[in-house]
């Protein structure tokens, strides 16, 4: 992959704010064959909502995964706070003030609401350590209110709710966590147009109060714009694009995206092309 | 005293058949009521006391490898740790070893044996099928190897017998009458010898297991797990933790099962075939209560349920007097009945509530 053509504006170095709570240097990740991140530098400062762009399977929920404690990278160094960051695992990760809304939301389908919305960070009684489960109800119920989702139920399992019901569940466990960096990947994916404006809208008074810093993977260019700071585009493993929102357009982002397409086919029907050539010259050489 | 409203007749039905374990609650006891209406000693004290053995090993059994199915796994070694615990059992106490230690050693072999379970299932990455497989042909052959496939007799649980004289009333007059009284140690009498030994240690571990299952973090964790293993990690659950002391736990209580069979007993048969019969009873005492073999789902209750459910049927087909080479036959059958039942209440269960 190595040899493959990275864009004119792509950030190779290092780029970092004064203020930056999170900073990623030279993440690499191979997954066998296939190479996830090549040399990825991320910077995230604080209060700040950053989007992150890219194709599917860029490498954006790997980065994701890598900065939350779930995967080690292969190489490069993250940063938290200035001091050298090394996350041995998601509770690691969560104690360093890290928590994240996976793509594939994390929620186990036999529980219930309020247990999904408090795994890990059960209440218990004391002192005999059983599961105080009018506490968690009690919780759950304020931290769904607070992000205002309707939720009828929430002692029903979460298999029984919606996908954007679910969705909600998986932001309001990680917005009503105490990190003070949110990694939030595709927080809309399934939601309908009113369920994800109530998300947005949460983002967006997040980012008032001022105490969290947020990583977002979104697709629509419209929310980015809307809703983040400034973007970065992954592109063949690397950030391919740096940008405050102010300075972009959807146009911009559209048009990377497109020329990405015209490259991908013009090398994949130089490829058929070679083949083609090869196969020639077996049969008739 | 406050006036309660008593819910409909109808509802009443729903929430039973609402619990989990509610259709197999209902299957075993139209079994129990067809047995006490065709046999005339169904329904006695005696007939309970011979149901007993029948039913308090495989809920103890049941509610250990609940534990591991619910993670979606399997544990087929029970079986050998039932052989091979009282065997470690008896070599220590012959050696010299007090007994109460001697069966602790024996446990915290069989702690060691779910670990090796729990290691290579979770941390090696083989599938808990092919695991314990291994593990119950190693186990069963370390079993015969050590025993010389010889039966022996407990030290532990001997019999004394002695001679004394009882007062007795028969018809006003105040009698003695000199009786042979038979003696078994306090120690025997705990584990497995009294008579409601073993339904007490059944009901306490069941009890206990169930508690566990719906009131700790342990059992929250572990139905994650089952649920779903990527969901659970990505949500910072430690689910190798969690799979190697659910397999340490089922191989404990597989173990503590066989020494308290053995106590009962008096002594121990290096039986390989009865020891997989055992396994396969075990895992159906679960399947029936209602545990899934996929998992995420499943009670300790419900093994009790389906023990007593497999305990009532072998007693009654012994009742009924039933050829002993019929009885498994049956048996098969009716497991297979019940479960085509329970599946059936369950399908009506789901339908009833919405969603």
């Amino acid at each position: 992959m190595a040899d493959q053509p990275v864009p004119a504006e792509t950030i190779v170095g290092p780029v970092s704010a004064p203020d930056d709570v999170l900073r990623v240097e030279h993440i690499a990740k191979r997954f066998g064959p296939v190479t996830a991140l090549r040399d990825v530098n991320l910077h995230l400062r604080k209060g700040e909502v950053l989007g992150l762009l890219g194709d599917n399977g860029a490498g954006k929920s790997t980065l994701i995964k890598i900065i939350c404690g779930f995967q080690r990278q292969d190489a490069g160094q993250m940063f938290l706070r200035g001091e050298p960051y090394e996350p041995k695992s998601v509770d690691d990760a969560r104690a360093h003030g890290i928590d994240t809304v996976y793509q594939d939301l994390a929620l186990i389908d036999e529980l219930s609401v309020y247990h999904n919305l408090a795994l890990r960070r059960e209440k218990v009684h004391h002192p005999i350590p059983f599961l105080a489960n009018r506490e968690m109800k009690r919780e759950a119920r304020a931290a769904l209110d607070d992000i205002g989702i309707n939720i009828p139920r929430i002692d029903v399992s979460v298999a029984r709710l919606s996908g954007g019901q679910r969705q909600a569940i998986a932001v309001a466990r990680t917005v009503n966590s105490a990190a003070d960096i949110l990694l939030l990947d595709e927080p809309l994916a399934a939601m309908g147009a009113k369920e994800g404006a109530q998300i947005l809208d949460l983002v967006a008074r997040l980012k008032e109060e001022g105490r969290v810093s947020i990583v977002m993977i979104l697709h629509n260019y419209v929310h980015v714009l809307q809703a983040c700071d400034r973007v970065s585009m992954i592109q063949d493993g690397v950030i391919a694009l740096d940008k405050p929102t102010a300075e972009t357009s959807v146009e911009e982002l559209t048009e990377i995206v497109v020329n990405e397409y015209r490259r991908a086919r013009e090398a994949a029907q130089a490829e058929a092309a070679h083949a083609e050539a090869a196969r020639l010259e077996t049969e008739h050489g | 005293m406050r006036r309660v409203s008593l819910p409909s007749r109808h509802a009443l039905l729903e929430r039973a058949l609402s619990l989990r374990e509610g259709s197999i609650i209902v299957v075993t006891l139209l079994v129990a009521i067809y047995f006490s209406l065709t046999t005339s000693t169904f329904l006695t004290s005696s007939s309970f006391k011979t149901l007993l053995p029948f039913f308090a090993p495989f809920a103890i059994l049941g509610a250990g490898e609940v534990f591991v199915m619910i993670l979606g796994e399997i544990d087929l070694s029970i079986g050998a740790t039932y052989l091979f615990a009282p065997l470690l059992y008896y070599k220590l106490a012959v050696a010299g070893v007090p007994h109460v230690p001697s069966v602790l050693i024996a446990l915290a072999g069989c702690m060691a044996v779910g670990f090796i379970n729990g290691f290579f299932t979770a941390i090696v990455g083989i599938s808990s099928f092919v695991t314990t497989l291994g593990m119950l042909f190693t186990l069963e052959g370390l079993t015969l190897i050590v025993s010389h496939a010889e039966p022996v007799s407990l030290p532990g649980a001997q019999l004394t017998s002695s001679t004394v004289s009882v007062h007795r009333v028969i018809n006003g007059a105040h009698i003695v009458l000199t009786e042979t009284v038979v003696h078994a140690s306090t120690f025997a009498k705990f584990l497995g010898e009294g008579t409601y030994s073993e339904l007490i240690w059944a009901i306490v571990i069941v009890a206990v297991g169930q508690v566990v299952l719906t009131f700790t973090r342990w059992g929250l964790y572990t139905v994650a797990v089952g649920s779903n293993k990527l969901a659970a990690s990505e949500a910072g659950v430690r689910v190798r933790l969690v799979m190697i002391r659910n397999f340490i736990l089922c191989s404990t209580a597989g173990g503590f099962v066989g020494i308290l069979e053995a106590v009962r007993v008096g002594a121990l048969e290096p039986d390989v075939a009865g020891a997989n019969e055992i396994l396969f009873k075990a895992i159906s005492a679960a399947v029936i209560g209602g545990t899934l073999l996929a998992g995420g789902s499943g009670t300790v209750v419900g093994a009790f349920i389906g023990a007593l459910f497999l305990g009532i049927l072998g007693d009654g087909l012994i009742l009924k007097g039933v050829n002993a080479d019929y009885q498994l036959f049956y048996l098969g059958l009716a497991i297979i009945l019940a479960m085509t039942i329970n599946v059936y209440v369950q399908r009506v269960r789901r339908g009833s509530r919405n969603g």
